[in-house]
């Protein structure tokens, strides 16, 4: 019998599979021991200790999770590329736990919510489908782990149920989010009938010849959309000013941090591997079609539209998502750096700029907690009354305008140069990097108003001089400022581990 | 009778067209009851094509879980919400000619795209009891993502939860 | 007209349809219900390629399928709370009227 031999034969790697998959697991445990022990032990304390108890449960899982994954083997491939172990994807983990990590501990003052197991718990859940989307190489796998990842953020985004713009940026979020899954599907579906598998490999061994399938065309196209959606490139981002404005400040910081990281490397992994031969070019002389002119045009317009957008926002948090959207212009310039060094300077960038967004938002909900609002005119003299606070949203913001020697900097400079490098396939793409320099150079300008607000602008009344921000409120915010800071200041820690890990072997 | 799953095939074809067009257009009402009937009807006529692709297990699980399950949600959840029908005022005109212009655009490509391409497509050999080794699939070569399901499943359970109680204060 | 290009045609179709109705209509829950048909659509597509694909004993459009029912279970599921939750602010589900943030 031909199905008991495969069950034998594939009865080692169940064990193989709980040893991989044991991070992801671990984290999942975590979340369902958040649930438990805030429904039978918790429920009577009070809110502020809910709160400390399932935060550090939280973070004991996602430490044992990173312990775990630095006693793992370097490869490893179950079931045929639905479950794989590769160092870079090891790596991306570790980041994707550190900022789950900052965001679980940035939720620790938080009062938008009485629920703090289920909060915490959704947190883990979505960080676990992050997890599964970079330990992947089928496009099943990838769209199963993205639902769930974006089932959780739906649901975070949605948390503040006394606020009214808490619900309706989840309902947008939603909506966007499940027409852009269905596009997905609906191109996957096609690259499965094109390749006759979901292994990313298989389809791009199916795609032969420089003259592209039409379908293969369209199967591309759509599921563009779909991840272009989950990275907030435009024109997808229509979600993403409402959601960063409307959900709670740490649910905010998650989605711009945390997915964004996992939503940029499975781009370019589904780039670079399933649509490997289908490149084209996006020379500005040499038009060939394929997925990197269509990036590289996403790029453009996520550039322009951020960042023009931004610079007449008034609210703080619909200014970052703008900026957000600019962001994720420049990144897709490192997905089309891939071949090489380049997927290691776009994950540079990713995970420096999830760590920035982080301490940003970070800042932004005490300030929000303090004075009631997220306007500019709320930060107004910052520095006279949190000047630790002020000091940390410095460095985050200069860090995002790009200014050395800070992590931001260090990332564009890096990417941009790999997209550059001779023999790069992003070699004609000269125009976008341009555009990207003098864009960064437009920005600066909405990022100083903000600066200018916290330093120069008068207090508004001795009213609002209000108490410090609590102390590990300031203890984790100023962690966030000096990690970027020393990312900036010695880029080689990272960029190396990136780099070995990219190396073959 | 060779002819006969031709004829089901332009029957199921049309009444899946047709219900689905009425889902989201129907001239006589607006209220969201029809739709979700409408849809109830696109499904079945859906697991009817199932049947004629041999997806006999799937056509099952399209009934119970989609007509069955998720319909009765929907039903519920408007008539719990006790919607009004939707009112008949001057639509942004501009916002619905954009969306029918770019839906008709990606149709255009689609059916384009379709049309240049050639798949090598002879009608598979018949595939009898396909269940069987369905669910040796799951649990052997897909048990991961299928551990991932129930996860997901939790996030919904926990966070429909969560959205749709009142608060107790 | 092969079979195959038969059943792509009426899934490109029933997508579209789906589309237009998520694009056009102002009720959430219409919405979301044309939403719903956009991922039949996509069903379709799996299950007819797989019928008349190189390995249709492989099965996996067939699994994929049922990994997508169910996702798409508890999406609707996921969905109508929200629509649920909005609808205790704004007593109303149009989406027209959904509009408190400006930008």
């Amino acid at each position: 019998m031909g199905y008991e031999r495969e069950a034998g034969g594939r009865g080692m790697s169940y064990l193989e599979l709980l040893n991989l998959a044991a991070p992801e697991a671990i984290i999942a445990l975590a979340a369902l021991a958040v649930l438990a022990a805030d429904m039978f032990a918790l429920r009577e304390l009070e809110l502020h200790f809910r709160l400390a108890i399932s935060a550090m449960i939280s973070c004991v899982g996602c430490v044992a999770a990173i312990g775990w994954m630095l006693a793992l083997p370097e490869h490893g491939n179950v079931m045929g590329g639905i479950f794989i172990v590769d160092p870079l994807g090891q790596l991306v983990k570790i980041g994707l736990l550190v900022l789950t990590l900052f965001t679980i501990l940035i939720s620790l003052e938080s009062n938008f919510t009485v629920h703090a197991g289920e909060y915490f718990a959704l947190v883990l859940l979505a960080t676990a489908g992050m997890m599964f989307l970079v330990s992947t190489a089928d496009v099943l796998m990838i769209f199963i782990s993205l639902e769930l990842t974006s089932l959780s953020l739906y649901m975070l985004t949605a948390f503040d149920k006394r606020d009214v713009q808490s619900a309706e940026a989840a309902l947008k979020y939603f909506l966007f989010g499940s027409m852009s899954a269905a596009f997905t599907l609906f191109g996957l579906s096609l690259l499965y009938g094109l390749s006759g598998s979901t292994s990313l490999e298989q389809i791009a061994a199916s795609i032969r010849g420089p003259r592209l399938d039409p379908l293969l065309v369209l199967a591309l196209v759509m599921t563009v959309i779909g991840l272009g959606f989950k990275v907030a490139a435009a024109p997808f981002h229509l979600w993403a000013p409402d959601v960063y404005q409307g959900a709670p400040a740490p649910s905010a910081a998650f989605i711009a941090s945390g997915s964004k990281v996992a939503g940029f490397f499975v781009l370019a992994r589904v780039m670079a591997t399933g649509f490997k031969g289908a490149e084209g070019s996006g020379a500005w002389h040499g038009y060939l079609p394929g997925w990197v002119p269509l990036l590289a045009v996403l790029a453009g317009l996520s550039m322009v539209v951020g960042n023009f957008a931004a610079l007449v926002q008034t609210s703080v948090r619909r200014l970052l998502a703008y900026s957000a959207i600019a962001h994720a212009g420049y990144m897709l310039i490192g997905v089309l750096a891939y071949g090489g060094s380049g997927l290691a300077s776009l994950l540079y960038y990713s995970l420096t700029y999830g760590l920035t967004t982080l301490g940003a938002f970070g800042v932004v909900a005490v300030v929000q907690q303090q004075t009631g609002g997220d306007r500019l005119s709320d930060f107004a003299g910052l520095s006279r009354r949190s000047p630790g606070l002020a000091i940390c949203m410095m460095i985050f913001i200069l860090s995002l305008a790009g200014i050395p020697p800070l992590a931001g900097f260090v990332g564009k400079f890096y990417m941009f140069s790999e997209v550059l490098r001779p023999g790069s396939p992003g070699m004609g793409l000269l125009w976008l990097v341009v555009l990207a320099i003098a864009l960064s150079a437009v920005s600066l300008y909405y990022y100083l108003q903000v600066l200018k607000q916290i330093f120069v602008a008068p207090s508004p009344g001795a009213g609002t001089w209000v108490s410090v921000a609590p102390v590990t409120q300031q203890v984790v915010l100023g962690a966030l400022a000096l990690a970027v800071l020393l990312l900036g200041c010695f880029p080689g820690w990272l960029v190396q581990r990136l780099a070995g890990a990219m190396a073959p072997g | 009778m060779a002819q006969l799953p031709d004829i089901l095939f332009y029957v199921f074809a049309f009444l899946t067209l047709a219900c689905g067009f009425l889902v989201v257009l129907n001239p006589f009402s607006t209220n969201p009851v029809t739709s979700a009937m409408f849809l109830v009807l696109t499904i079945g006529s859906l697991a009817g094509l199932f049947v004629l692709l041999h997806a006999f297990f799937l056509a099952a699980v399209q009934i119970l879980v989609y007509a069955g399950a998720v319909m009765v949600l929907f039903l519920f959840v408007i008539m719990l919400l006790d919607l009004p029908a939707e009112e008949r005022r001057k639509v942004k005109k501009a916002g619905l000619v954009l969306g029918l212009i770019s839906v008709g655009a990606i149709l255009t490509i689609m059916l384009q795209s379709l049309l240049q391409s050639s798949f090598s497509s002879e009608a598979a050999p018949t595939l009898e009891g396909s269940t069987i080794p369905l669910g040796r699939l799951l649990f052997t070569q897909y048990l991961l993502p299928f551990e991932i399901i129930s996860v997901l499943l939790l996030v919904a359970m926990v966070g429909v939860i969560l959205l749709s109680k009142k608060d107790l204060k | 007209m092969t079979p195959l290009n038969g059943y792509l045609l009426i899934s490109a179709l029933l997508f579209a349809i789906g589309l237009a109705g998520a694009v056009t209509r102002r009720n959430a829950i219409v919405v979301l219900i044309g939403i719903e048909l956009m991922l039949n659509a996509a069903n379709l597509n799996f299950i007819a390629f797989w019928r008349f694909g190189p390995q249709p004993e492989a099965q996996t459009g067939v699994i994929f399928v049922l990994f997508s029912i169910g996702i798409a279970a508890a999406e609707a599921a996921v969905g109508l709370a929200l629509i649920i939750s909005i609808y205790r602010h704004y007593k109303t589900t149009d989406l027209d009227r959904i509009d408190s943030m400006k930008g």
